[in-house]
């Protein structure tokens, strides 16, 4: 069938007047012709109105069978959660586009990282691979929570020096974590250090660790912070000495509001 | 569609009234349901019972479509159409798969009866006459040629698919599916619809 006969079709459809058959493909062609659909929309408008002037007057007892159906029917959901009017559910679906591809790196990191402290912990012996095992396990459940909380914020940073970061952070759950990638290696000797920015103090929040995965020239990872999130107005990383700073020795690389 | 509301119906929604109920019904709220089923109950009866003829079956329908209205409130998506085109697209819907399964039951016989059943468009006719209370819809059926009248009424009041009243009223499909769709056009027109 031709574009141009299936274009006839609208009355039909309107009217329920096509096989299943032809109104499934009617449909299907309605989905890439925004006149067709258009045109469609009018004429059930129009077909609704031979409805109204079909109406009769139901008996209350029919009222009352219809009501008293409706509590043994369990209501479908929006197709959206709490989309309780138009514009707030477009700005929760646009919000939610946005926080995806950051969400994906994220969730790569945290795969990665998984992978890479298993693949790292191979070498070492039978005990400490236990307990690095199990650490990297609690930080990956840890990471897994907080990336799946619903008020999960992202902020994005270039890193001095090279690289990038996401910050990840939950009120809710009052953690913040680094999600980093392609940060290059320190001389020996030196290490990153993240910070909570807390009323004007940098807070220490923990070290990144400085081992890379097998091969890799850069680190990457994601680290949650030591501490509360509550409470901070930022997260910043310097490179410190080895071991770490109680308060920044230098210029943060990487600073970002939360 | 406003002007609808004369006459019997005793809620006349204003424009987009019905579109907020709605939104209240999807979210529980029986209240906002009950002044939807007064805006509704009775065209969605009226148009079943068109259909089926048979009350007891119009009313297990028409129950059907209501009920529908209250499951699915949180489906309705305004950018398709009016809340009214909806819940009457949605009755239509209903009451036609329920003729067409009628008669797949009984096809053979459905068949011989609709070939026998000559004066199908003056039956139709004469019912929707006797009950048209919208001046303006009669008005504007009016506007039609014969052929789109016949075409619109059977398949839009009897469920006739465009092949059924192609049969019925001896025309040829490609005449008849144009016929249905230029006179809902020149209805449209008639009748000031926008959407």
């Amino acid at each position: 069938m031709t574009s141009a006969d299936l274009h006839t079709l609208t009355g039909a459809y309107a009217l329920h007047a096509l096989s299943d058959r032809e109104s499934e493909e009617f449909a299907r062609h309605l989905a890439v012709c925004p006149s067709c659909a258009q045109e469609v929309r009018e004429l059930q408008e129009t077909a609704a109105r031979l409805g109204l002037a079909a109406a009769e007057v139901p008996t209350p007892e029919f009222r009352a069978r219809v009501m008293a159906a409706l509590p043994e029917v369990r209501q479908l959901p929006p197709l959206v959660p709490e989309a309780s009017d138009l514009s707030s559910w477009r700005l929760r679906r646009l919000r939610w586009q946005r926080r995806m591809p950051q969400l994906a790196v994220a969730a790569c990191l945290l795969i990665a990282l998984v992978a890479g402290g298993i693949a790292v912990n191979a070498q070492h012996e039978a005990t400490q691979q236990r307990s690095r095992t199990a650490q990297v396990e609690q930080q990956a459940e840890a990471l897994s929570a907080l990336l799946a909380a619903p008020d999960a914020s992202f902020r994005t940073g270039a890193v001095k020096g090279g690289g990038s970061s996401t910050v990840v952070t939950s009120r809710a759950l009052g953690q913040t974590a680094f999600v980093y990638h392609g940060l290059p290696l320190l001389p020996d000797a030196h290490v990153y250090e993240l910070w909570f920015s807390k009323g004007g103090q940098m807070v220490p929040a923990g070290l990144v660790p400085a081992t890379p995965a097998a091969g890799a020239q850069v680190l990457a990872g994601a680290q949650l912070l030591v501490g509360t999130s509550n409470g901070a107005a930022g997260v910043g990383v310097t490179v410190e000495p080895a071991g770490g700073s109680p308060k920044p020795t230098s210029a943060p690389v990487m600073l970002v509001s939360i | 569609m406003h002007a609808a509301a004369r006459g019997d119906r005793p809620v006349a929604p204003r424009p987009g009234a019905l579109e907020t109920l709605l939104d209240r019904v999807s979210r529980g709220d029986q209240q906002a349901f009950e002044t939807v089923y007064s805006a509704v109950a009775g065209p969605v009866l009226g148009l079943v019972r068109r259909l089926l003829r048979d009350p007891a079956q119009s009313e297990e329908v028409a129950q059907e479509v209501l009920v529908e209205v209250w499951r699915s409130a949180a489906r309705f998506d305004p950018d398709r159409g009016s809340a009214m085109s909806w819940i009457m697209t949605l009755a239509h819907r209903r009451a036609v798969d329920r003729v067409r399964s009628a008669q797949a039951a009984t096809d053979r016989e459905h068949r011989a009866a609709v070939r026998d059943h000559t004066p199908a468009y003056d039956e139709v006719s004469e019912q929707v006459e006797r009950r048209l209370e919208r001046e303006q819809v009669r008005r504007c059926l009016g506007s039609l040629t014969e052929l789109q009248r016949e075409s619109v009424l059977l398949a839009y009041y009897r469920g006739c698919t465009y092949q059924e009243t192609a049969d019925l009223l001896g025309a040829a499909l490609g005449t008849v599916k144009t016929r249905l769709r230029d006179g809902l056009i020149r209805l449209r027109d008639c009748l000031g619809v926008t959407s």
